[in-house]
């Protein structure tokens, strides 16, 4: 009873090493056929005949690299205007893209800071003191943001 | 108008801001106590008594490290081990 045991699971990792060593090989021959061309004409030791050989199921992409969506300049508008009507001493009706925080929405400068960090919360990056006491009105605040993240569309 | 000392209240009123997220009577409390302190305070133009109320305002901070601290202490000493009679 226990040997029979013993015998699947040393099958079981017998399978295993040789699925491991044929995904080493595969993906050796695959960093191979990545090479220009000109390397394998000069390279002797692998022809052509040997890169043929990878079978079909096992050159798909194992791996899936996640990202946020690109950014526009309209996203971060409609984001910034968005997080900014959610502030609850800015009235939604007088907002617009070129209000002053002090001169028309009637913010002081402890106001306009926690504007600036709801907006590192929106975009997940922080915004220096020294620049963030300078931006004053949304179209600012996108303004910078765009630098930040290199969108220019 | 331009006064050397307001970048630190900026970055003190900006700490203070950011540590108030997790007080225990909510966000909205912590955020309108502290503009009220620093409101009550806004006609303060003396160098030295700004820098003696930044001074308290990091203790402030420091008070609140301790609190958390605190509460992180009790919380995870009531996980582990069993409740005092």
């Amino acid at each position: 009873m226990a040997s029979r045991a013993l015998a699947q699971c040393v099958r079981s990792l017998a399978r295993a090493s040789a699925r491991l060593n044929e995904g080493r090989t595969a993906c050796v021959l695959l960093a191979a056929a990545q090479r220009p061309l000109s390397s394998w004409t000069c390279n002797q030791r692998t022809s052509r005949t040997e890169l043929l050989r990878i079978p079909s199921p096992s050159v798909h992409l194992c791996r899936h690299y996640s990202d946020a969506p690109p950014l526009t300049l309209d996203d971060i508008q409609e984001r910034v205007l968005y997080v900014l009507k959610l502030y609850d001493k800015i009235n939604p009706d007088v907002l617009k893209s070129t209000s002053h925080f002090m001169k028309d929405l009637g913010l002081d400068s402890l106001d306009q800071v926690e504007i600036i960090m709801a907006m590192e919360d929106e975009f997940g990056f922080e915004i220096p003191d020294g620049d963030g006491e300078k931006l004053m009105t949304p179209e600012e605040i996108v303004t910078y943001i765009a630098d930040k993240k290199d969108v220019y569309e | 108008m331009t006064n050397p000392l307001r970048g630190e209240v900026i970055r003190l009123y900006k700490n203070l801001l950011y540590l108030g997220r997790e007080y225990p009577k909510g966000t909205a409390y912590f955020r309108e106590r502290l503009k009220t302190a620093f409101m009550k305070n806004k006609d303060v133009t003396d160098p030295e008594k700004i820098q003696k109320l930044i001074d308290r305002g990091d203790f402030v901070i420091k008070e609140l490290e301790a609190l958390y601290y605190l509460r992180k202490y009790r919380a995870m000493k009531k996980r582990y081990y069993e409740p005092e009679h």
